[in-house]
C-alpha cells in the first residue's frame, strides 16, 4: 500500500459519508415510520454497487488497495456510504423502544437484502461482460 | 450547514482510513474468515454506542456526535463489503459458504452486543 492509497481512501471516506449523512436527512424529512429505512436503503444500495463494480472490473473482494478504484471508490466511497454501526444502533433504539422482534427483523432483512442486492450487482455486471 | 458538512466529510475519511489500517494489520483468518472487517464492525458498533449514550446526557456537543458518530464511526464501519465477501464465499464452496454463515451470525450478534454496551457505558449507568 502506498501513501496515494491512504488519500484515496480517506476523500473517498468522506464523500461517501456526506453521501450517507445527506441521503439519511432526506429520507428522514419524507418517511416518519417505525423503520430505519434510510440505512436500509444506503446498506443495500451500497451492496448492489459493490457487487456490480467488483465483477465488472474484476476486483478480487480482498483487494482494497493499489488502484483508485480499489481504494478510493471500495474501500472509500463504499465503505463510507454504507454503515454497519448505526445499523446496529438503529436496532437497539428499536429494541429500547419495546420493538425487539422489529429490531431483529430489521437485522435480519438487512442482511438477507443485501446479500441479494451483492448477487444482483454482481449478476448484472457478468450480464453486461 | 457548511459546518456540518465537513464535520462529516472529516469523521468519514478518518474513519476509512482507520479501516484500512486494521485491514492492513489484522490478518484473515486462513479459512477466508474476514476477520479485519468484524473487529472494524464490532470495534465501530461499540463506539458509536459510547458516542450516543455520552451525547444522551450531553456529555459530548451536537458536533462531537456528528463527527464521531455519523463520520468516524459510520466511516470505520462498513456493510457493503460485509455482505459482498460473505456472497463471494457463499458462491465458493460449501465449506466457505459455511465460513460466510458463521461471520454474518458472528458480526451480527458481536456487533448488537457491542453498540448495546457502549450505550450503557455512555450513559453511565444513570437514568437512561
Amino acid at each position: 500500500m502506498r501513501p496515494l492509497d491512504i488519500m484515496w481512501v480517506g476523500l473517498g471516506g468522506g464523500a461517501g459519508s456526506l453521501l450517507r449523512w445527506w441521503i439519511g436527512r432526506v429520507v428522514g424529512e419524507r418517511y416518519h415510520g417505525g423503520f430505519p429505512l434510510a440505512t436500509f436503503l444506503i446498506n443495500v444500495s451500497g451492496a448492489f454497487v459493490i457487487g456490480y463494480l467488483s465483477v465488472l472490473f474484476s476486483v478480487d473482494w480482498r483487494d482494497r488497495f493499489g488502484t483508485v478504484l480499489n481504494a478510493g471508490v471500495l474501500t472509500g466511497i463504499l465503505g463510507g456510504y454504507t454503515t454497519f454501526s448505526s445499523m446496529q444502533l438503529d436496532a437497539a433504539k428499536l429494541d429500547d423502544a419495546g420493538k425487539r422482534n422489529t429490531a431483529f427483523g430489521y437485522l435480519l432483512l438487512s442482511v438477507a437484502a443485501g446479500l441479494i442486492a451483492a448477487a444482483l450487482g454482481a449478476g448484472l455486471a457478468r450480464l453486461q461482460g | 450547514m457548511i459546518n456540518l458538512v465537513i464535520l462529516v466529510f472529516v469523521g468519514g475519511a478518518i474513519g476509512a482510513m482507520a479501516r484500512e489500517f486494521l485491514m492492513l494489520g489484522v490478518p484473515d483468518l486462513s479459512d477466508g474468515f474476514p476477520m479485519a472487517i468484524l473487529v472494524a464492525n464490532v470495534v465501530a458498533a461499540f463506539l458509536l454506542g459510547l458516542v450516543t449514550g455520552l451525547h444522551k446526557r450531553r456529555a459530548v456537543s451536537d458536533d462531537v456526535n456528528t463527527m464521531v458518530g455519523t463520520g468516524i464511526m459510520g466511516g470505520l464501519s462498513t456493510f457493503s463489503s460485509f455482505v459482498y465477501g460473505s456472497f463471494v464465499l457463499m458462491s465458493a464452496s460449501a465449506s466457505a459458504a459455511a465460513v460466510a454463515i458463521v461471520y454474518l451470525l458472528v458480526s451480527l450478534v458481536l456487533g448488537y452486543g457491542a453498540v448495546r454496551l457502549g450505550l450503557k457505558l455512555g450513559q453511565g449507568g444513570a437514568a437512561a
